[in-house]
């Protein structure tokens, strides 16, 4: 059972205490293999014989579209850019997340509100205003942080399509050079990830091994989550086909 | 206004108007606008739900009906963060007046009737500058229907605050909601020391009114001593057939 916690105040317009689903979240910076992980999770489970619902930054029916268009121009400060994603965040809440949660589904979150948090923090928004914002957010059964070093990192970016323009932080950084820039940023934003793992009690695994052994330590601490499922009917089997199925 | 951001570096000056639908705001906030510029002050203008970035998403979102009181309230502070960063705190570090139409206020009063709570909507809007002067017209609730019969009343589905429920009937909706807000208002006034007008009053009255105040606070802000095109015009003895007429220059 997934209590409805929240970190802040519960948000109007949410009712029940308990749904049957459970709320996994999987948080890295950008490049770690997450959603390769995200996407083996989602067939294992299935597999297990669970329904899945998948969700991620940005794919809102609300503000998506917005989100990709406001940055094509590279011009957005920080606060807007952040309240943009809030209002993605919160449509996938109440539209994706929480109908998945309520039809007993495993919702699977390609990143989180953390991932958010530590981007604005690097850029200058205080915590607290951020920590305000999402507490809206529900306290997810699972965070699990995929945790890998700038050096580690760095040839997944040669190696496959380069360095990106908000990945290397280049719209706030002084930095000269894509590298420069990347290596600075994606230190700033991992300091800033291991400080809310610990803060917010993440599991957290290596993600410098292969894709294999990342899995495997992914599946063993969701098997643990699963453990006490087992006699819960709404979940396992399914017991309901929502009208939200992720297939 | 305890929650809003005080910087008494900016040398611009920021008045804002509020109040429920059919008040008459906008209006006095365009007479205030032409006496300023009138003045030669360089005055910059913005209005509630216009960020060109952000507003068709709030399109979106109230064409398909997907917005809940959150997403309403996070959409809106979007566009007022960007409106914000791109226009008022420019606009105030380079020593303009800036008439807002409408302002943090009106998504506290807005989101409150729907429910979200009032602290988190003031700490979410904490990064707001707060304004030189913040004018509310207070009108009875009776004589705001009147004005907006008389006029445009197409009831869009949030205007009304259809989402809300309180009526199956957009109008009998659009009054309790009118209503709610304007109970809110009344908090926000003691909260943030808006200076109440009374709007019943004839037109002329209130200008004098708003001007009265906004006066008081214009000392030390900057005009433009460039002179007019039509003084330019006059003086050479033009008649000033290529330019067009102060909205160039000043607007």
């Amino acid at each position: 059972m997934t209590a409805l916690t929240f970190y802040g105040q519960r948000p109007p317009g949410i009712e029940g205490e308990v749904l049957p689903g459970r709320l996994i979240v999987i948080e890295a910076t950008d490049r770690t293999g997450r959603s390769t992980q995200v996407a083996l999770l989602k067939e294992w489970l299935e597999d297990e014989g669970y329904a899945v619902l998948d969700t991620g930054l940005t794919r809102s029916d609300l503000a998506g579209p917005g989100i990709q268009r406001a940055k094509e121009g590279h011009t957005l400060d920080p606060i807007t850019l952040n309240l943009f994603y809030a209002t993605d965040f919160w449509d996938r809440l109440e539209r994706q997340i929480m109908p998945g949660l309520r039809a007993g589904m495993m919702v699977l979150a390609d990143r989180y509100i953390f991932s958010l948090i530590a981007r604005a923090v690097v850029r200058g928004v205080p915590i607290e205003w951020m920590e305000d914002l999402y507490g809206f957010a529900l306290v997810p059964d699972l965070v699990v942080y995929l945790d890998i070093d700038v050096e580690r990192l760095l040839p997944r970016i040669v190696g496959s399509t380069g360095f990106d323009y908000w990945e290397s932080g280049q719209d706030f950084l002084p930095v000269q050079g894509m590298f420069e820039s990347f290596v600075q940023y994606q230190r700033l934003l991992l300091e800033e990830f291991r400080l809310l793992a610990t803060r917010h009690d993440f599991k957290v695994i290596d993600a410098s091994g292969s894709v294999a052994e990342v899995f495997s330590a992914l599946r063993s601490e969701v098997e643990r989550l699963l453990a006490d499922m087992g006699t819960d009917p709404a979940v396992h089997p399914q017991a309901s086909s929502p009208e939200v199925s992720a297939r | 206004m305890a929650s809003l951001r005080e910087d008494p570096h900016l040398p611009g000056r920021l008045f804002i108007v509020e109040g429920i639908d059919g008040s008459g705001k906008t209006t006095q906030l365009d007479l205030l606008h032409k006496w300023l510029v009138s003045q030669g002050y360089l005055v910059v203008f913005t209005e509630w739900n216009s960020s060109p970035i952000v507003k068709r998403t709030t399109r979106r979102g109230k064409n398909k009906k997907l917005l809940s009181p959150v997403s309403f309230s996070l959409i809106h502070a979007a566009d007022f963060a960007n409106r914000t960063h791109a226009q008022i705190l420019p606009a105030l570090k380079a020593g303009a007046v800036v008439l807002a139409d409408r302002y943090v206020f009106t998504a506290f009063a807005r989101d409150a009737v729907r429910g979200v709570d009032p602290t988190w909507l003031r700490r979410l809007y904490s990064f707001a500058v707060k304004p030189t002067a913040a004018f509310y017209f207070d009108v009875p609730l009776t004589e705001a229907l009147q004005r907006l019969a008389g006029g445009r009343l197409r009831l869009k589905y949030y205007e009304a605050g259809m989402d809300l429920r309180l009526s199956s009937d957009p109008e009998e909706s659009f009054r309790l909601f009118q209503g709610l807000i304007r109970a809110e208002y009344d908090r926000l006034v003691d909260e943030f020391g808006l200076v109440r007008v009374d709007a019943s009053q004839s037109l002329v009255q209130q200008q004098h009114e708003m001007r009265g105040i906004v006066k008081r606070h214009l000392a030390g802000v900057t005009r433009n001593d460039h002179g007019r095109i039509q003084d330019a015009l006059r003086q050479a003895g033009l008649t000033g057939r290529y330019v067009r007429d102060g909205a160039g220059a000043w607007a």
